[in-house]
């Protein structure tokens, strides 16, 4: 198996690891949920490649079709469902990001780790008075 | 477990009596003082009762038992009263008696917690004397433990707060090595935890290097709570720091389940057999004498009396550890009575050091010049116990060290006899001072001329305190001199001797 | 029937939303229903299913394997009862409780996401096919981060970000493994792929693809060193949410792995999976001392109740590496045993919040004075967890290590053992303050006013099922190493 049949899985492989990267490493949340859309959209290319034939067409079953040659249709219902998956937690981490764009008023990670642990002395301090 | 068990629910009746008196406590409004502690001691007298029902049954060797419940085929909660078992819980259930008689005249405060719990830990004994087998007993045994935590931590005071924290630190470690003890017997075991007449493990099962690993993690488990060497230090602690009847019965109970946790691993796990093969019992032995001459050595140099008295118990305890060490019929015979012997020799010295405590507040032993002609009656019974201590015929601490000896020369290790006779001096040596101080001392004899004190019988305490005392120190003679009457302890215990020494 | 347990609760929590529109204060009651009827299937079902047999139900009829099965044999169904049983007690708690974390406009969102959440461990649990485990999967890990983040201050939604971004990776893992599971094998379907393994030839493969597993399930089941989202999750969340998430979440998630590596893997499970599996024991040790350590140094009981859900995962794992029937049982009981006592534990410090709003340990010396019935409950759960007769505790302690001794693990008893003197201590130190010390001025008040009813009930009904299971293991006990030995 060399990469001249594999550049298809290779590639998504490689978006897996940009995306990962960039969620762990990016000090931006948006940044980082970008990344994790990477890493999502990656795994559904690859899903997708698993299926492809070569001069595929699509796998519609009718008159004058051909099974050999079809795609394979589970993975692209598997990655349907995955989007699916995807747009949830996309949106629910969204909505976590405003609330806390709302409270911080930044989108850092840094900074906001540094304010809140900056509230927490100072609840601790009020109330120890 | 010699002929076939009948079925009978009065094991299991024995245990949850003490919760009766538990529910009264809990349930009757706390006005009425009296009325509560009076039907707690009820419930005590009526289990010790319910016990005593079993003995002629005993006596002519049959044996009780119960299914609880049970986990798989091999792991099930059992109760079973053999005459081993039965032993000890005649003897728990009776100084259990005795001591919340005196216990309603001395705690004086958070009594509701004192006695719920002094239920709850004589049921959990009871389960552990009724055990048919390791699981059960595991399971009584560790209960009782933290059962036993708020007696020691009555006073809350700080010396109470460390000595009972020390104590759950050793126990919760020695429970934690017993745990892999009980599941190592249960897997090398072949699946099964039960009591064998003559032992149920054997070496075609299971490796000589596991079986001995597996004695070790027993003897260390069990070890704790019987105050072997090094694994003793809770018990200098914890016995001046709880109130004198949970003392009385820390010496004359609780460390008596961690010895007779090694009895039922001798005897019935392992078998003599075994031991014999397995050689360990070398190690056991020689961990006992230490512990005897040292703790007799280490009593000598308290002040406290409860602590001398404590240091006393860590000695006497491993009598019964050597005795079962000897592998000899004359050995585990006065090893097993001595379990009853101490505790109540024991357990009189220290209801005496609580009625002196509670009366005068004093703790030291220098500070108690010529008190035996304040209380009088206590002090003689204290020294009639402290001399039964030694091995003064005809009390019973000589009948324990007679058949002690006589085991040693059955062993052929006269060695014995050595430590047994210095451990003997060293007890004149730790007791007898306290009597002297006791009865020919007096406040102000430094003072040439100044007469002695003429004996008060005013000051003694109420019936409640005295009793118990006095009925201790009359059985401390009694039992010595009457040895075969049935119920004490020789009538149950040569049975035992004489099928484990067939 | 089967298939109702679990969509039962989803549509439910459709028709909650529509109901918590229209008539808000009917919102506990109703959300209770859907659990209930579940419960009482699932109790019907106890009878149908033998220890060493399943019942199978094709969605929508059509076969494997183009259908989706699920497959509920002792083991889901197991669970799916504790599931369905901790729904509902935390439900009943939540009717008094949670308007003290939750705002007024989100209790909606909160009964609809409870109830998505046991729909979807259920139907995690009795998934037969590897995708659909996914997609419940992800049912249950969206309503965790939102429920984590329902009470809206900063801090839950930092922690639920935290959450979401450690468990939405961990997600992408996994669909990554099942992709090149379905690479090697072709099929979907769990029975299937345990024939196919054994016949696949792409051995790097699978043992990638078991790894991937392995790592994606090890973040959602707090594995160490990947358990970092889960103090401050657990602890931030409102307290019958944390009962839930500690309690099932991350078990659900270990039995996941359980399904992977016995249903799926198995009887390769030996050459493929030996060198994932013995890092995934060492890993395991590392995070029983690490998080019973960890427990010991915490002031808030929340955090330390998360450090020893850490510490009792790790247990659960070493129960899975001893590859003997009787760790298998071991691990599947102490879920059960964590599950309810941890459960109740959470739910307690629950009660100490709406009593008092005390969150710290020191805060609770003297507690019994004023809420006896809390602290007992409390100590029954600790010493559960801790592993003392006759609870269930101390059961699935006999089997995690007499599984680790039967197959020669000495390290791994030794670090059970050691674990759970750790949790002795962690545990024992709460309920020394709780009834050995004075409290402090004016904290508690001498006469007894403890919470109302309706939270206490969840509460000792958990405390009494310990004792219960431990006293009466062998009404499951049996069944269960039948089940598990069916695996190995």
């Amino acid at each position: 198996m060399n990469l001249s049949h594999n550049y298809l899985y290779a590639a998504a492989m490689l978006l897996f690891c940009i995306g990962l990267y960039n969620v762990i490493v990016r000090r931006n949340i948006v940044k980082k949920l970008i990344g994790l859309n990477i890493m999502e959209t990656s795994v559904f290319f690859f899903y997708i490649s698993l299926g492809y034939t070569r001069n595929g067409v699509a796998p519609v079953a009718g008159a004058g079709a051909d099974p050999t040659r079809m795609v394979n249709p589970v993975p692209q219902v598997l990655v349907l469902t995955g989007i699916i998956v995807a747009v949830g937690v996309t949106a629910l981490a969204l909505s976590m990001v405003i609330l806390l764009h709302r409270k911080y008023g930044t989108l850092d990670t840094d900074q906001i780790m540094r304010m809140a642990r900056q509230e927490e002395t100072q609840a601790a301090r009020e109330e120890g008075n | 477990m010699q002929g076939k068990p009948f079925f009978s629910v009065i094991p299991l009746i024995g245990i949850l009596l003490p919760w009766v008196s538990l529910l009264i406590l809990t349930l009757m409004p706390s006005r009425s003082r009296k009325a509560r502690l009076s039907l707690c001691f009820l419930g005590s007298a009526a289990t010790f009762v319910l016990v005593l029902t079993l003995l002629p049954g005993i006596l002519d060797g049959h044996s009780y038992t119960i299914k609880i419940a049970s986990v798989v085929q091999g792991l099930e909660l059992r109760l079973t009263v053999d005459t081993l078992g039965y032993y000890f819980a005649l003897m728990l259930s009776f100084l259990w008696m005795l001591a919340t008689l005196y216990s309603i005249g001395y705690i004086d405060h958070k009594e509701n917690r004192f006695f719920i719990f002094m239920a709850l830990v004589e049921s959990f004994i009871l389960g552990c004397a009724f055990s048919g087998n390791m699981f059960t007993y595991f399971i009584f045994y560790e209960l009782m433990t933290f059962g036993s935590y708020p007696l020691i931590v009555h006073e809350e005071t700080r010396e109470a707060r460390y000595a009972a924290t020390k104590y759950l630190v050793y126990s919760i470690a020695a429970g934690a090595v017993l745990f892999f003890a009980v599941v190592g017997n249960y897997f090398w075991g072949g699946g099964q935890l039960g009591f064998g007449q003559y032992g149920s493990l054997s070496l075609d099962i299971a490796s000589r290097a596991a079986l001995t690993t597996l004695f070790f993690a027993y003897l260390a488990g069990f070890g704790v709570k019987a105050a072997i060497m090094p694994l003793h230090g809770w018990v200098p602690d914890a016995h001046p720091a709880a109130p004198s009847p949970a003392s009385a019965l820390l010496s004359g109970v609780i460390l008596k389940a961690g010895a007779f946790g090694i009895i039922r691993v001798v005897f019935n796990i392992f078998g003599i057999e075994l031991m014999r093969e397995l050689k360990v019992f070398i190690v056991m032995a020689v961990l006992a004498c230490i512990t005897i001459v040292l703790a007799s050595l280490f009593a000598l140099t308290q002040d406290n009396l409860k602590r001398r008295l404590a240091y006393s118990s860590i000695g006497q305890v491993s009598y019964i550890i050597l005795g079962i060490a000897m592998l000899t019929h004359d050995g585990g015979l006065g090893g097993l009575m001595h379990l009853t012997h101490h505790a109540i020799m024991k357990g009189c010295l220290f209801l005496c050091a609580g009625v002196i405590l509670l009366k005068t507040g004093k703790r030291n032993i220098s500070e108690m010049r010529g008190i035996g002609y304040q209380y009088p009656i206590t002090m003689i019974a204290f020294s009639v116990c402290a001399l039964a201590m030694i091995g003064t015929p005809p009390s019973v601490g000589f009948i324990s060290k007679w058949l002690l000896g006589n085991g040693a020369l059955e062993a052929g290790l006269p060695v014995y006899i050595i430590i047994l006779l210095t451990s003997a001096l060293l007890s004149a040596a730790y007791f007898l001072p306290i009597i002297y101080v006791a009865f020919f001392r007096w406040e102000g004899d430094e003072i040439e001329g100044s007469a002695r004190p003429k004996l008060s019988f005013t000051n003694e305490s109420d019936y409640r305190l005295m009793v118990p005392i006095i009925v201790l120190a009359i059985l401390v003679v009694i039992m010595g001199i009457w040895i075969t009457v049935p119920g004490f302890p020789y009538s149950l215990v040569s049975k035992v001797i004489g099928v484990i020494f067939h | 029937m089967a298939i109702f347990m679990i969509t039962l609760p989803l549509l439910g929590a459709v028709l909650v939303s529509i109901v918590g529109y229209l008539k808000p204060h009917w919102l506990p009651w109703g959300a209770l229903v859907p659990l209930l009827a579940s419960g009482v299937l699932g109790c019907m079902l106890i009878g149908r299913i033998p220890s060493d047999g399943y019942i199978s139900y094709h969605l929508g009829n059509w076969s494997v394997p183009l259908g989706i099965e699920l497959r509920v044999d002792y083991l889901a169904l197991f669970l799916m009862l504790l599931i369905c049983a901790l729904g509902l007690l935390a439900l009943i708690f939540s009717r008094r409780y949670i308007v003290k974390e939750v705002s007024a406009g989100r209790m909606t969102a909160y009964y609809v996401l409870i109830l998505l959440l046991s729909g979807g461990l259920m139907g995690f649990v009795a998934s037969g096919d590897i995708f659909n485990l996914f997609v419940f999967m992800e049912i249950v890990a969206l309503s965790s981060y939102g429920l984590v983040a329902i009470s809206a201050n900063s801090r839950a939604v930092r922690a639920a970000l935290r959450y979401l971004l450690m468990g939405a990776p961990a997600s992408i893992i996994i669909l990554l493994g099942i992709a090149l599971l379905y690479m090697a094998t072709g099929s979907l379907n769990m029975a299937e792929l345990a024939g196919r393994i054994g016949q696949s030839g792409y051995r790097e493969i699978l043992i990638a693809s078991f790894v991937l597993f392995v790592v994606g399930f090890g973040v959602k089941a707090a594995l160490f060193p990947l358990h970092l989202w889960l103090p401050d999750a657990h602890s931030i969340a409102p307290s019958p949410v944390s009962a839930l998430l500690s309690g099932l979440v991350v078990e659900v998630s270990i039995f996941g792995i359980l399904r992977i590596a016995y249903s799926v893997f198995t009887p390769h499970v030996g050459n493929l999976t030996s060198a994932t599996s013995n890092a995934l024991a060492v890993l395991a040790a590392a995070g029983v001392i690490f998080g019973g350590v960890m427990a010991l140094l915490q002031k808030d009981l929340k955090l330390m109740l998360a450090y020893s859900t850490i510490s009792h995962v790790g247990y659960i794992f070493l129960g899975l590496t001893a590859f003997n029937a009787e760790g298998l049982t071991g691990a599947m009981y102490h879920m059960l045993d964590h599950g309810l006592a941890k459960a109740c534990m959470f739910l307690c410090a629950g009660s100490f919040i709406y009593i008092k709003g005390f969150r710290r340990i020191e805060d609770l010396k003297g507690a019994w004075r004023q809420m006896p019935w809390t602290c007992f409950a409390f100590g029954l759960a600790a010493f559960s967890l801790v592993g003392i007769p006759p609870t269930a505790g101390f059961i699935s302690k006999w089997y995690l290590i007499l599984g680790n001794v039967k197959a020669g693990n000495w390290v791994y008893v030794v670090v059970l053992l050691l674990g759970s003197l750790l949790g002795a201590f962690y545990c024992f130190r709460i309920l020394y303050y709780m009834f050995f010390q004075p409290g402090k001025e004016g904290a508690w008040t001498p006469r007894p006013a403890d919470v109302p009813p309706s939270m206490l009930i969840p509460i000792w009904i958990l405390a009494v099922a310990t004792v219960f299971f431990g006293l009466f293991s062998g009404l499951v006990i049996p069944s269960l190493l039948k089940a598990a030995g069916l695996l190995i």
